[in-house]
């Protein structure tokens, strides 16, 4: 290989080659793919007979059939199409904490899940919540696109803050087409995660929330009389950290991520809590699969 | 019942402490300096918080908790300051002995008001715990101890007992109050055979002696049934000083001035400046003495801790009459009755010697000296003066300070000291007393060197003295030997009735009857040719002359009886004391008198017939009794038994100021507990 990536280990490349990106949502793809779809077209899979009517295709006239039953029909088959992959990664600058940080946890997650479209020859198309309306990210496609795409990956830093649903509208504003969205963030957005996760609904496209979250957030260690400041808004919360407080914050934080999944759920997304010290493999290889996300 | 209070700390230490709490709290505030932490997002604690909110007191408490348990701990170590603590009655045993030492020291004010009434107090306090039943004895001591109220349980009679124990200027004896104690706590002890019937039983007692402790081990006591506590009385801060000597004596330099001398000594633990004033006592007004500025001198001496020194004072002015020296010092001195002393200058009046020989012109010739002169006034006479009726008068009547009787003896004794040479005194009349006796007459006897300290051998070398013969004397009751001699004493004194009476064992000159009837001077000795013959004449004078008393008198201790000579036998004496007091005193013995209440410091004067005849001055100069820096670790022996002191002592009282510093502590670990485990409630 000319180039090497941290971001996925060889081994993981190779598990990952047997899998495939799931829709559990029909759509149409605009290239060609390696992906059989349930709408009908033009492939060596047979799927139907249909009557005949003025105006067919006479090439897909069953002529064998109308030499016995002398009516037309018209042989169907089964379409092979691409998918349309986004993930759209949260890069502001609370994804830039914990070890690994959240945004290369989220990053590491995005490969594995773009690599697997690739391989399938999907359309994945990465994006940052940031990203300017006019510039348009790249489209990956193909097995080749690989280390395009692990080349973009580890170029994502954490930027400044950006809403989450205005990224998340801008998002939508510039990709109108169905597909698989993958949205990696860490939901925590003072105005609530829930009009971003609205626009989303509103599209046609078959959404997995992955709330990225480390092991500073879901297990703090502090201590003390601390003033906490917010990374983002220099937002300062002035605190006497003690039992009591530790199990407020746990119960808050509890309640938090039931909230977004139960949002999630209701609304037909799919919600997944990421922590960051899950490695990316068994995260994809098991917590992904059993939720249909990959095959 | 509240508990009684008894600050350990004064005013201005009280107010230090009372600015820490205030302290602690405004530390509290300043202290909320919180660690900045940058964190990815203040959304989920800004949630958590205002839950917490909605309680907000309780949430102030919280955070505050560990402020109120510094406070809690400052408030309680405060409390156990003011040592806390209850009556409780502790008292075991029945039968109580309360010694109560009543020595000058005892007159310290380093504990308000005296460290006497503190012992007062605290033996009172003793008394109040006594349960009904218990029985209890009440002593004072100094040097001599005093029954103030015999075993009773009559509580009121023991309280005023102690109460009315008064201050004394004495020194202390244990040793007395502790056998009036035992004689009566062990009856057994009295008992002089063993087949007396014991009338008491023998009962244990305990013993509580309340003392400062300003004496030394009392050897040869044993307690039997008692057993003691002793309860220290004192405060470690105790300094004083002190005048130890003050007297009156020509100057070194130039002896015909006189200079008062007096030496001071620094009990504290600190140097002191101390004026020194010196007055003439005046005491009452119309007196011969009286007129002119009672202030004649001052000085300033500093005095390093623990030392003494001296101070010397030229009396130009001063010719007779008392002296009086003050201290003056700051607040630093506890002791007040040392700091003034009195010392008497009387007039130096000649004296009167007579001296009955049938000539001897060495010895004349040594009274004939300027130095004699000066001090004495000689008559010679023969010894057909003793036959004399004036003699007789003379005699009886104590006109004489000296007779020297020189180869001659009179029928009775004169009332004077008295020198015989060549011959012993003469057998009192009547009565068995062994009286003066010589032995047979000895030819050449060597003289040994003189080994007596006696005023009478001061300076006297007898090295190149021969003799030709001497009779060696017996040695009377109580008489002492001064010249010795390899065959017997050569010149011994003995005391007779508050006089002296030397006798030489040998004559300096006398007359032989020669063969051919003719008398010849016989020379016995050599010794007028020698230095130590006008000095041993001075020494005379000095000694049994009493050239001594006509300067000064200085030395009375207080309590220490006196006798007092009146001019003629019949004469009847007066005394004034330092008080103003005036004391007739009776039943003298030819004209002498005992005088024996000499409890105040101060000069005494003594009248006849409405005239000054003498002063007495009392002073206490007792350095045990001045040195009131008590004993960090007090302990007394008794025989073989240590006494330790019971320091902090009180009758009964339960202190609490232990538990509360505990549970300080507690709180102090329960604070730091909390702190590092973030406990809360």
């Amino acid at each position: 290989m000319p180039q090497t990536s941290t971001l996925l280990s060889p081994e993981l490349l190779a598990r990952l080659e047997k899998m495939e990106l799931v829709s559990r949502k029909i759509f149409r793809g605009r290239m060609k793919g390696e992906r059989r779809s349930p709408r009908k077209g033009q492939s060596v899979e047979f799927a139907d007979f249909r009557n005949y009517v003025p105006g067919d295709d006479l090439r897909f006239v069953d002529w064998n059939t109308y030499a016995r039953l002398e009516k037309l029909f018209l042989k169907m088959f089964l379409e092979e199409e691409d998918l349309h992959f986004y993930a759209l990664i949260d890069a502001s600058s609370s994804m830039g904490f914990g070890q690994p940080t959240k945004l290369r946890y989220a990053a590491q997650l995005a490969a594995a899940l773009g690599f697997i479209g690739l391989i399938r020859s999907d359309r994945v198309k990465i994006e940052t919540l940031d990203q300017p309306q006019r510039e348009a990210a790249p489209i990956f496609r193909g097995r080749r696109s690989l280390w395009r795409m692990l080349d973009y990956l580890e170029g994502i830093e954490p930027g400044p803050p950006v809403s989450l649903a205005e990224g998340v509208k801008n998002f939508c504003l510039r990709n109108s087409g169905k597909g698989i969205l993958v949205l990696l963030s860490d939901l925590m957005d003072k105005t609530g995660y829930e009009a971003a996760l609205r626009y989303l609904v509103s599209q046609d496209l078959d959404v997995y929330v992955v709330q990225v979250l480390s092991a500073e957030e879901l297990e703090p260690e502090i201590q003390g009389d601390l003033r906490l400041i917010d990374c983002e808004d220099d937002d300062v919360a002035e605190v006497t950290v003690s039992g009591p407080l530790m199990k407020r914050y746990k119960q808050t934080l509890a309640a938090f991520v039931e909230s977004a999944r139960e949002f999630c759920t209701r609304r037909g997304m799919s919600y997944l809590l990421a922590r960051n010290q899950v490695p990316v493999e068994e995260l994809v290889t098991g917590y992904l699969r059993t939720r249909g996300l990959v095959r | 019942m509240w508990p009684n209070l008894t600050s350990m700390l004064t005013w201005w230490q009280w107010a230090i402490l009372a600015t820490v709490p205030p302290l602690i709290v405004l530390l509290y505030f300043l202290k909320l300096k919180r660690r900045p932490l940058e964190v990815p997002s203040t959304y989920l604690w800004h949630k958590s918080i205002e839950d917490l909110h909605v309680n907000t007191i309780w949430q102030r408490l919280r955070r505050n908790l560990l402020l109120f348990l510094q406070l809690l701990v400052i408030f309680l170590a405060m409390a156990a300051l003011l040592r806390p603590s209850w009556q409780e009655r502790r008292l075991t045993g029945d039968r109580f002995i309360i010694l109560v030492d009543n020595s000058a020291s005892m007159q310290a004010t380093d504990l308000r008001p005296s460290r006497l009434e503190d012992a007062q107090r605290k033996a009172v306090d003793l008394i109040d715990q006594m349960k009904s039943g218990d029985v209890a004895m009440v002593i004072s001591f100094a040097d001599s101890a005093r029954v103030r109220q015999n075993f009773t349980d009559d509580r009121r009679l023991l309280r005023q007992a102690v109460e009315a124990i008064e201050p004394t200027v004495r020194p202390t004896s244990l040793l007395e109050a502790l056998k009036v104690a035992s004689g009566l706590a062990n009856p057994g002890h009295i008992a002089a055979d063993e087949r007396d019937v014991q009338v008491a039983e023998a009962l244990p007692a305990k013993l509580y002696i309340f003392s400062d402790g300003r004496f030394g081990p009392v050897a040869g006591f044993s307690l039997g049934n008692l057993e003691p506590v002793f309860v220290p009385i004192g405060e470690p801060t105790a300094a004083n000083v002190g005048i130890m000597a003050f007297n009156v004596r020509p100057g070194e330099a130039n002896p015909e001035l006189y200079q008062a001398f007096a030496r001071l000594e620094n009990f504290g633990s600190e140097e002191v400046h101390v004026e020194v004033e010196l007055y003439r006592d005046l005491p009452a007004a119309g007196h011969p003495l009286g007129g002119g500025d009672r202030l004649i001198d001052a000085a300033d001496v500093t005095l390093p801790a623990g030392e003494t020194r001296g101070v010397a004072f030229d009396l130009e002015s001063v010719e007779s009459g008392v002296l009086e020296l003050r201290i003056k010092s700051g607040a630093d001195d506890h002791l007040s009755v040392d700091d003034q002393a009195w010392t008497v200058v009387s007039p130096p009046r000649p004296i009167r010697v007579l001296l009955v020989t049938p000539g001897n012109e060495p010895l004349e010739l040594a009274l004939r000296t300027d130095a004699v002169k000066e001090i004495a006034e000689v008559t010679v006479q023969s010894p057909k003066f003793l036959k004399d009726k004036q003699y007789a008068e003379k005699a009886v009547g104590g006109a004489y300070d000296l007779v020297i009787y020189d180869r001659c003896a009179p029928q009775e004794m004169p009332r004077a000291n008295t020198l015989f040479i060549g011959r012993v005194p003469p057998r009192p009349p009547h009565g068995a007393v062994p009286g003066w006796s010589a032995k047979p007459k000895v030819v050449g006897p060597q003289l040994l060197p003189v080994s007596t300290p006696h005023p009478l051998m001061q300076w006297i070398d007898l090295r190149d003295v021969k003799l030709a013969e001497g009779t060696p004397l017996e040695v009377p009751p109580s008489g002492s030997v001064l010249i010795d001699s390899d065959v017997g004493p050569m010149l011994v004194i003995a005391p007779r009735e508050g006089f002296e009476d030397a006798a030489l064992g040998f004559v300096l000159l006398d007359e032989v009857t020669g063969p051919d009837g003719k008398t010849e001077p016989y020379v016995g000795t050599n010794w007028m040719t020698r230095q130590s013959f006008p000095v041993f004449v001075l020494n005379l004078f000095d000694y049994l002359g009493r050239g001594r008393d006509m300067l000064a008198s200085g030395g009375l201790q207080p309590g220490q009886p006196v006798v007092l000579e009146g001019p003629t036998a019949t004469a009847r004496l007066q005394v004034g004391t330092p008080a103003g007091r005036e004391d007739d005193l009776k039943g003298g013995n030819l004209g002498k008198f005992n005088f024996t209440d000499t409890e105040e410091l101060g000069p005494y004067e003594v009248r006849c017939e409405g005239k000054t005849l003498r002063w007495l001055a009392v002073n206490l100069f007792q350095p045990a009794e001045s040195d009131i820096r008590p004993d960090p670790q007090p302990v007394i022996k008794i025989g073989y038994v240590e006494v330790e002191g019971q320091l902090g002592w009180e009758a009964g009282r339960r202190d609490i100021w232990k538990w509360l510093l505990l549970l300080g502590l507690a709180v102090l670990l329960l604070e730091w507990y909390i702190y590092n485990r973030r406990v809360y409630l």
